[in-house]
């Protein structure tokens, strides 16, 4: 799996299809993994989408007291293994993220797999097959560094320069979640 | 005929023990091409999985699309037909409905003449049905009263394209082209809410530094991300688009060679605009005079530009006029016609654009053709098999249908696949026209708010238990394909028509065995018209990636471009639009001293009989709400989440207020997909538009009170 997921906050229109498509796939039991939020929808219909950044060293599996947390060949962090599971509910308050969801009636955790029964194909997984605005995206991580460099560049064109004072705001306003 | 399409390379899922079957989704006019999936042993569909080589949408959806198929094998769905005794409906068979339904029709019509049955249609369903519904009430029951839910949707933009362009398709340009385009003017269109798969062309074009400039009294998701949003109050549209293009011949921004070619009236057109300067327009549209130069600037310098709108433009008493302006503003410079840019409108109902070509109109026969036209009647009567004197006359306009119940004229009405108890204006009235009528039919696959004041419920087939074509919001004519059996013993449309023919003796017309049947006669019967589909075959469909009418012939390629050398009219020349403004309907005053408004949630669809449900679509939008800016709520001392009574001159209800700053702060949004006491449409005014016959459910006076 060379592909990673990339997520692109500004373009995200708030419709919740990547959530519906995450109940429809395969071992998801008909309960989405991932969230879509406004930011204030006092002020704004801005809405973002947020879904697991299946880390390196994820703090979720690290803070398992039961090691129920399996991590995949290709770096995908899987939900916790149901029958270790013992549902202290740990991992939720370990994750900087707050990805991990409870089901409070089964009493074990489940989480952002990647589709991992279509990412192994390579098939994108559901929200990002389904995301109307591309806010959420599966491509090769060549395409995601082109595009954060373009970005950049559009910048540019709009007559705007970088100073070392105000620097960060160009720096691109997403981040792709690596899997390999 | 294939099942599951997909071309080379293109990887989907397939699990052990199901079959993907293409086809595409039964809600808005994006029509989303989805693959279903389907249990093989059972028989159920199970899923849906995307399409990701359909050209239009990609394999995106929303997520009313991504639910669709969970309606198919609902427990709510009707699944023998229902008869109501003593108030209450029980099961029955389709003997004993016929048999009920021949009895009444020919009853009233013996009693009261052929014109006391009638028809209220819909267009979230296939060609082949639509085209059929039109023939069933003029040939089978052989009424002139036959109107359809159209009406509510997009009949402004049809009346306004047949007068400035002479042929009404919803959109020049085929959809993959405009992320080519550089500057987009939207008005009333909250896209990304309503057509939501169409918004990744309009992302694609802004990754290239297009410009987008939205006219909204909300800051929808749309308007958001807008270059210039021109907040302007509802029902001001005209005044706007005199504004802009005032600007236009001002700045010298008008393509003069095009519009000196291609266009009448221009010299009407100049006078016209001439006293709307920014500071007038600005003064009836409320919108700051430096957005309405900016934006005039922006449209103006940009070398493609396409103008879109929607229902927000068209659901005035003044739509026609607004659609007609707007097309002008893009006539003006030169835009229609040409690559990645032109005028589109964006269609509502799946098949908005195919339903309303083909004689499901009160005035209107297959094909675009009129019934007022002896020559067009002539045609359609040789096809139907009928003689010409036998045609009906035109009916009237979808709410007046409900004058003439009112009336006594209408006696009896048959609705196929609408919901006019929610989705039409000043509700009490029209439940009140229900309860009138003498005899009322309803196919449906659920028991809508409509369907409740039948006397025989028959239970319809679902899109995904037929075949046949729809036409999308291109004018891209695609093939929706039969997923599964219909469940229970409920029927495809066309046959529950075929079955009511005969019975009211008019069988020899009908007796259609299979749809392609019906669909090689629907294509004659449009073979010269404005909306000629007689080129288009299922095969083609299936090969070409859709077929965009108008096709002659087998071996025309379609049109994806419209009016590259001349425009629909007898003269060839576009018809600029000289409209002066004019107030709504209703003005607010001290008695109803704000602005309701009302539009669709992302979760819903129309009348919402399919999205309430869904489960994932009602636990995201249970229930109606009123949007209200924080400025306004004060003034009331009503905070987030209190319940608001709203009062206009037709009536009242109580819904819970949600408060943004993303909206005018004299206008109140609510959105109108519940039925009875939470329907919004209790509240809308019917000032009808002279030409569409469209009601303005877009402007309407109310007041506002804090209930506990």
């Amino acid at each position: 799996m060379k592909k990673v997921m990339y997520l692109e906050f500004e373009r995200c229109i708030g419709c919740r299809s990547c959530q519906a498509a995450c109940r429809e796939c395969g071992g998801h039991d008909a309960k989405e993994r991932n969230y879509v939020e406004y930011i204030d929808f006092f002020e704004s219909r801005q809405t973002f989408p947020m879904m697991c950044m299946q880390c390196k060293d994820p703090a979720c599996a690290r803070v398992c007291p039961a090691n129920a947390i399996q991590i995949t060949e290709e770096g995908v962090v899987l939900s916790a293994m149901e029958e270790k599971c013992i549902g202290c509910r740990n991992c939720t308050f370990g994750c900087p993220f707050g990805i991990p969801k409870f089901d409070f009636e089964e009493n074990k955790m489940y989480k952002c797999d990647m589709c991992y029964d279509r990412t192994k194909h390579d098939i994108a997984p559901m929200c990002a097959s389904v995301c109307p605005s591309d806010a959420i995206r599966f491509i090769d991580h060549e395409e995601m560094m082109e595009l954060r460099r373009k970005r950049t560049q559009m910048n540019l064109i709009e007559g705007k320069k970088p100073s070392e004072n105000d620097k960060w705001q160009y720096v691109p306003e997403f981040f792709g979640v690596y899997s390999d | 005929m294939t099942e599951f399409v997909v071309k080379p390379g293109v990887k989907n899922i397939q699990n052990k023990g199901e079959k993907l079957i293409t086809t595409h989704c039964c809600y808005c006019g994006m029509q989303c091409g989805m693959h279903i999936r389907v249990n093989e042993k059972s028989g159920k569909v199970v899923g849906v999985e995307p399409r990701y080589d359909w050209p239009v949408t990609l394999g995106k959806m929303c997520p009313k699309g991504v639910t669709a198929y969970q309606t198919v094998d609902h427990e709510e769905r009707i699944k023998t037909p229902l008869i109501k005794k003593n108030g209450k409906f029980v099961e029955s068979t389709w003997e004993e409905a016929l048999d009920l339904i021949e009895k009444n029709f020919k009853r009233l019509q013996n009693e009261h003449g052929k014109d006391a049955l009638s028809v209220f249609g819909g267009v979230s369903m296939t060609n082949e049905k639509c085209y059929l519904v039109g023939k069933y009430a003029r040939v089978g029951l052989g009424t002139r009263y036959v109107d359809y839910n159209g009406r509510f949707c997009m009949s402004s933009a049809a009346g306004g394209f047949m007068k400035t362009l002479g042929i009404d398709r919803g959109s020049t340009l085929p959809w993959p082209e405009i992320e080519h385009t550089d500057c987009f003017f939207m008005a009333g269109s909250n896209t990304a809410e309503c057509h939501p798969t169409s918004i990744q062309w309009l992302w694609k074009a802004r990754d290239k530094g297009a410009k987008m400039i939205v006219a909204d009294p909300r800051e929808t998701p749309t308007a958001r991300i807008a270059d210039v949003h021109l907040d302007l109050r509802s029902g001001t549209d005209s005044a706007l688009a005199n504004g802009i293009m005032h600007l236009l011949v001002r700045e010298g921004y008008v393509d003069e060679t095009y519009v000196n070619e291609r266009c009448n009236n221009y010299e009407e057109l100049k006078a016209s605009v001439a006293k709307f300067t920014p500071e007038y327009t600005s003064e009836i549209t409320g919108v700051a005079v430096e957005k309405i130069i900016k934006a005039a600037h922006i449209y103006g310098q940009s070398p493609r530009s396409v103008v879109m709108f929607a229902r927000g433009v068209e659901q005035q008493k003044k739509g026609v006029d607004n659609v007609s302006l707007y097309t002008s503003m893009a006539l003006l410079r030169g835009q229609v016609g040409k690559f990645a840019s032109g005028v589109a409108t964006f269609t509502g109902q799946g098949n908005g654009q195919g339903g309303r070509e083909h004689g499901q109109k009160a005035d209107a026969l297959p094909g675009y053709r009129k019934i007022d036209n002896p020559e067009h009647v002539k045609y359609v009567s040789s096809v139907w098999g009928i003689d010409p004197s036998e045609m009906p006359k035109a009916g009237v306009s979808a709410y007046e249908m409900f004058d003439e119940i009112q009336a006594g004229r209408i006696k009896a009405m048959h609705v196929i696949c609408s919901n006019p108890a929610v989705s039409a204006p000043n509700n009490n009235y029209i439940w009140d026209g229900f309860n009138k009528l003498d005899f009322m039919v309803v196919s449906d696959f659920f028991l809508s708010e409509t369907a409740e004041f039948a006397d025989v419920v028959l239970p319809a087939a679902t899109w995904a238990e037929d075949e046949g074509t729809t036409t999308n919001l291109e004018g891209r004519v695609i093939r929706i394909r039969k997923v599964k059996d219909p469940i229970g013993e409920s029927k495809p449309d066309w046959e529950i028509i075929n079955l009511i023919a005969e019975r009211m003796g008019k069988g020899k017309y009908f007796g259609y065995k299979n749809v392609p049947e019906i669909f090689e006669e629907f294509r004659l019967a449009s073979k010269g018209g404005k909306a000629d589909y007689y080129g288009i075959t299922y095969d083609r469909i299936e090969k070409e990636d859709g077929v965009f009418w108008p096709c002659p012939s087998e071996d025309h390629p379609g049109t994806p471009t419209m009016f590259i050398d001349k425009f629909g009219t007898p003269d060839g020349k576009a018809n600029l639009a000289a409209v002066e403004w004019e107030e709504p309907g209703e003005v607010s005053d001290i008695e109803y001293p704000h602005t309701l408004t009302t539009g669709r949630v992302v979760f819903h669809y129309l009348s919402g009989t399919q999205t309430r449900r869904t489960k994932f679509l009602m636990e995201q939008c249970p229930e109606p709400y009123v949007e209200m800016h924080p400025e306004l709520s004060t003034r009331y001392n009503i905070q987030d989440g209190d319940n608001v009574l709203l009062t206009t001159r037709r009536g009242s209800m109580t819904v819970k207020a949600r408060l943004t700053k993303a909206i005018r702060a004299d206008h109140v949004f609510i959105p109108y997909h519940w039925g009875k006491e939470l329907s919004v449409n209790q509240l809308t005014n019917p000032a009808l538009d002279p030409t569409s016959r469209m009601p303005e459910f877009k402007v309407c006076a109310v007041n506002l009170k804090k209930v506990n």
